[in-house]
């Protein structure tokens, strides 16, 4: 189809080319294409020559073409022939009827002129009554406009004499907003003319807007209004042009005053908190303090929502404000806390101080007062963490000097195991229970300081501990807390029980307190307590503790034993008449450190070896004395001695060397039997330092015989007894320049007296204890 | 030569024939490490013996024998001339010093006899310790009995001694002992029951002496008696006691309220603590447990008194006790440094045995 439509086109539009060339005389205008396209044979073209174009034709084709050729031109010049033909009958058509229009509009034309003639009288005529009535009309109509503008005038003028008695109606039905809007109308005027024709009406209008600013200050600053009224009155305010930024730094100060009421009193805060704790029965209590500085609270919040709402660029001041709210509350927080303070507590302050700033945060969110509280919250609480320790080691060190204070009191370990069991995981567990926001941000936070506070609080209990036992000088303490303990005496017991509080907190309390920890404490990523470093640390603490008690006994025992051996002149020493009294002073001191051992120390295992041990250390002492008998048959004083010395030796070499100093342990037996094992030998040592004349030695003799038995009844090792009063004897003997030990009947019969004569002693002060 | 080996340890050990207290270094030689040693015995003759480490250092031979008319409490090796020393000595019933010369040619003589310098015969109580001018050669001598403190010139061509002052520290103290602050040798250090008491050479004829401890000792309870005090060599102002039952304490006597160091001590009393003359914080201490312990109280340490941890303070305590020797049978009252090899010491046990170690093995560093 295409293909047919293409030359189709082609014809039709050569021939309308033709057609429009055959009409219009210059073919170079009216066929520009076909002028482009001008060649030799373009039959169509202008310039085409038929001779040339036959030349090509006979030297370009053969005899087929050119027959072909001239086929084709005949049926078209045949076609172009019709085509003329149809062309030249069609215009011919047109020009007739054309011819016949003509005709028409000769004839319609004909007596048009007349009418014309008579329309351009008619409008002439019109025009002059026009002009007429226009000149008649012109006076009347200046009149009128002049009168209209007079009106309108007389019409302000009226509004302005109204104005003061409309702003008062305004002023009656508060509708402000006219007012303002009134006024500021009439505004232009009363300035131009104010101070002339409307004097006394300017004067009138401005006293009645006087009222109005009154009255939109009052509304401003009345806290019953709502916002909306509060901030149209703002509004109002700033339309009649009155100052309002010393309006806004007015309410901005009254609410800056009204902080200080919203403070949380240190002194009262515990009030607050208990009213806040005890918030189940609320209903009954409405108006508890809690509940009044909530709603305080609640009040300067909204007034801040309202100042921002009415004063927008006041934002900057109203965070400062809140910050500073925020910043008192924990600042007043931290006094608090100063004092001793439960966790309950802490917690209610800490709960008023959220919500406090949960209400202002909602007012102002860009404030950021929940990081600001968010910061200040964690200082306070951990230093409530700490001040809870410390709090936690006042506790203890109260128990421990009210020990001091009366001895006979049984201050058991488990006691104390519970205080610190008590207070430490219940304070710390409702801190962490406790869910206020901020407090959930900062569990991980918590646990450290916790579990950094434990560890922190068993060192600081642990060198306290040495403080309070006068181990560690006090010097270099800086805790004032045993200030004035150290000038008075320490007791020893309680060097003891601190020595067996570190055992206990050793092997009870650092487990108990690492299985809380792990329990509720674990997670975060804090590993601050060191329950293994804790346990050594209290364990050499104990170790020092048992040591410096049983320094300290053995220093008392010590200064009686310095005085027996000072005071008397050993080599003029008279014979012997009775049994010494500071042997009395010594099982006395004995006797105190058994009883203290007893109420404190846990009693040791090996009880049952004493019966069996007591015979074979009976033949030890009889063999030892019948030397020391044999001795005495000896005549020759410098024969004697040595043949003693070498005996000695001998003896020394063959019995199996007595462990004087075995390695204390945590029981009654083993500290009885260390301290009393020290004595002698400190009193083997004293004796080592004199010289003794008979008497003197026999002296000692009887001395030491007495101690035997009540000695050996307090003490589990009988053996090192024996061996220990023996060297005492021994080494009497080697001091003595004339060794002659008293008759065994002698040495009997002394005793005998002596045991009678405390017996009787004892009798006589049968209700009251001794006290040195 | 009774030189002896000891199986196990590494100590050389030497038996004198009676019980002993007092080994002294002889400071004077300077050829050989050499000590002094006194017999203790009320009844037998006593003796004094010198004692040589031989060059190797493995054998220790007795140089020389001597014997003495009394016990001996109190022996003190003249520091410049290793011939002389002094004694203090009991017959049972009283007290007498002496200072003795050791004869020349006494390894010919078959039983050699001391020759007696001089006397030192002002006092009248019990005397308990002549101390040496502590440096250089100089004639002056100290002696102190319980109440009173001498100072003597000593003239050995002479062979006198003449008091040059004298104070008394009254009835209520009690001095046990002293030492010559090496420093400042206007300074003495003497010790009482419970305190120590510092005295100026210098005003001692106006009778001024300085009760520095006594009033402000931080512990309660009565302060134990105090046994031994030793300056420290090396660094001034240091000074060391050793207590009955509280051990050693190491004072900065510009701060005298508190000690700045406490070493524990020993098991029972501790007797003695000498500072080594060379190695500063290297401290000896003899005990009546048996033992003799050697402590390094390192300066840094002495300093900073309160550790930051009680953990490192534990491990510290721990340290400080570098070794103890325990070899002994009976309390140990003698203990001598030797100055001219500083790593070896004498010690004296009550039954007379004689053992010399070398700390070398446990020094912390050299």
């Amino acid at each position: 189809m295409a293909t047919e439509a293409a030359p189709m086109d082609e014809k039709a539009k050569r021939m309308r080319d033709l057609l429009s060339s055959f009409y219009t005389p210059d073919p170079s205008i009216s066929t520009p294409t076909s002028s482009i396209s001008t060649s030799f044979d373009n039959i169509n073209g202008p310039s085409f020559d038929a001779d040339q174009y036959m030349d090509l034709m006979i030297k370009k084709s053969n005899l087929d073409v050119l027959l072909q050729r001239h086929v084709q031109m005949a049926a078209e010049i045949k076609n172009l022939d019709t085509d003329l033909q149809m062309l030249v009958y069609e215009n011919y058509n047109k020009f007739i009827s054309a011819t016949d229009t003509i005709k028409r509009m000769k004839s319609n034309i004909f007596g048009m002129e007349g009418n014309m003639d008579q329309l351009l009288h008619k409008i002439m005529s019109v025009q002059s009554r026009s002009d007429g009535v226009n000149t008649s009309l012109f006076e009347k109509r200046e009149h009128i406009e002049k009168l209209h503008r007079t009106r309108n005038l007389l019409r302000k003028v009226q509004f302005i004499y109204d104005l003061p008695a409309r702003l008062q109606k305004c002023i009656k039905s508060e509708a402000y907003g006219d007012a303002v809007r009134f006024y500021t109308g009439a505004m232009p005027i009363l300035k131009v003319y104010g101070d002339t024709s409307f004097k006394d009406c300017r004067r009138a209008s401005e006293e009645a807007i006087e009222t109005i600013i009154k009255n939109l200050q009052t509304k401003l600053f009345s806290d019953s209004e709502s916002i909306q009224a509060r901030a149209e009155a703002a509004v109002l305010l700033k339309q009649l042009d009155v100052p309002v930024d010393s309006l806004k730094d007015k309410l901005l100060e009254k609410l800056e005053q009204s902080l200080d009421g919203l403070q949380i009193n240190p002194d009262e805060a515990s009030k607050l908190a208990e009213h806040n704790v005890s918030s189940k029965d609320e209903e009954s209590n409405n108006q508890g303090p809690a509940k009044i500085h909530e709603d305080a609270v609640r009040g300067f919040s909204e007034a801040m929502r309202a100042y921002r709402e009415i004063f927008p660029d006041s934002e900057e001041r109203l965070f400062k404000l809140a910050r500073a709210l925020t910043t008192t509350h924990f600042e007043n927080m931290e006094l608090y806390i100063r004092k001793r303070v439960s966790a309950a507590d802490f917690l209610g302050i800490f709960r008023i101080i959220w919500e406090d700033v949960v209400l202002m945060d909602e007012v102002l969110p860009e404030a950021a007062l929940s990081d600001l509280s968010a910061e200040a919250a964690q200082v306070t609480l951990k230093q409530f963490v700490a001040r809870t320790f410390s709090h936690l080691q006042q506790d203890i060190s109260d128990t421990l000097l009210k020990f001091d204070i009366n001895q006979k009191e049984v201050v058991d370990g488990e006691v104390l195991k519970v205080v610190l069991e008590a207070s430490g995981k219940a304070e710390f567990r409702q801190l962490l229970d406790e869910n206020t926001g901020i407090f959930v941000k900062m569990n991980d936070l918590l646990i450290g300081w916790i579990q950094k506070g434990f560890q922190d609080f068993f060192r600081s209990l642990e060198s306290h501990f040495l403080v309070l036992s006068g181990k560690t000088s006090s010097s270099n303490e800086t805790e004032g807390l045993v200030e004035g303990k150290s000038s008075e005496k320490i007791h020893a017991g309680l060097i003891l029980v601190l020595a067996q509080l570190s055992v206990v907190i050793e092997q009870k309390v650092i487990p108990r307190i690492a299985e809380e920890i792990t329990a509720s404490f674990s997670g975060g990523n804090s590993q601050a307590f060191i329950p293994g470093e804790l346990c050594r640390v209290f364990h050499a603490a104990s170790e020092k503790l048992l040591q410096h008690y049983i320094d300290t006994r053995t220093q008392k025992i010590s200064n009686v034993l310095r005085k027996r051996f000072k005071t008397p002149n050993w080599v003029k020493h008279k014979e012997p008449r009775e049994v010494h009294m500071y042997v009395d002073m010594l099982l006395q001191q004995l006797e105190e450190v058994g009883k203290e051992v007893k109420q404190i120390l846990p009693q040791g295992t090996f009880r049952k070896h004493k019966r069996s041990d007591s015979n074979g250390s009976n033949t030890t002492t009889s063999s030892r004395s019948t030397t020391l008998h044999s001795d005495k048959m000896a005549r020759s004083n410098s024969q004697r001695a040595r043949s003693q010395l070498f005996e000695t030796h001998l003896a020394k070499l063959f019995k199996q060397k007595v462990e004087i100093f075995t390695k204390v342990e945590f029981t009654q037996e083993s500290v009885v039997t260390t301290t009393v094992k020290l004595c002698l030998k400190s009193l083997q040592e004293y004796v080592r330092l004199q010289t003794f004349n008979r008497s003197g030695f026999q002296q000692i003799q009887l001395d030491i015989q007495f101690l035997k038995a009540p000695l050996k009844e307090t003490v589990e090792d009988e053996a090192a007894i024996d061996f220990l009063l023996d060297e005492v004897i021994v080494a009497a003997s080697e001091r003595c320049l004339d060794v002659t030990p008293l008759e065994p009947p002698i040495l009997d019969k002394l005793i005998q007296a002596k045991l009678a004569k405390s017996k009787e002693h004892n009798n006589n002060n049968n209700k009251t204890t001794v006290s040195s | 030569a009774q030189a002896r080996m000891q199986g196990g340890s590494s100590g050389i050990g030497y038996g004198l024939k009676y019980q002993a207290r007092c080994i002294s270094d002889v400071k004077a030689d300077t050829d050989y490490t050499s000590f002094l040693a006194g017999t203790l015995s009320l009844k037998e003759e006593n003796e004094v013996h010198l004692l040589r480490l031989s060059s190797g250092g493995s054998e220790l031979i007795c140089e020389g024998l001597f014997s003495h008319p009394n016990e001996i409490w109190d022996l003190a090796s003249c520091p410049f001339d290793q011939r002389i020393f002094s004694t203090v000595f009991s017959t049972g019933e009283s007290f007498g010093a002496a200072i003795w010369q050791i004869p020349e040619l006494y390894g010919q003589l078959n039983s050699p006899q001391l020759e007696r310098v001089a006397s030192l015969d002002a006092h009248v109580g019990k005397i308990n310790c002549v101390l040496w001018w502590p440096s250089g050669r100089c004639d002056k001598l100290i002696s102190m009995d319980e109440q009173n403190i001498f100072l003597w010139s000593l003239d050995c061509s002479n062979k006198s001694a003449e008091v040059l002052s004298k104070d008394s520290a009254g009835m209520l103290h009690s001095l046990s002992g002293g030492a010559w602050d090496p420093h400042d040798v206007n300074a003495v250090a003497a010790t009482g029951e419970s305190s120590v008491q510092f005295w100026d050479l210098r005003t001692m004829k106006y009778g001024i002496s300085v009760d520095l401890l006594c009033s402000q000792k931080v512990n309660s309870i009565e302060r134990a008696h105090v046994r031994g005090v030793d300056y420290n060599p090396k660094r001034e102002h240091i000074l060391i006691t050793a207590e009955d039952e509280s051990g050693i304490h190491v004072w900065d006597l510009r701060k005298a309220k508190a000690p700045v160091q406490e070493l524990p001590g020993h098991t029972h009393w501790t007797w003695a603590v000498k500072c080594n003359p060379e190695y500063d914080g290297l401290i000896l201490s003899a005990g009546t447990d048996s033992a003799v312990n050697l402590w390094y109280a390192s300066a840094s340490s002495t300093n900073n008194k309160a550790p930051e941890s009680p953990v490192e303070s534990t491990r510290e305590r721990v340290n400080l006790l570098l070794n103890s020797y325990t070899d002994y049978e009976d309390s140990v009252y003698g203990l001598a440094w030797s100055s001219r090899e500083p790593w070896v010491f004498a010690s004296l046990s009550y039954d007379g045995r004689v053992v010399i170690e070398s700390v070398k093995p446990f020094l912390p560093r050299l």
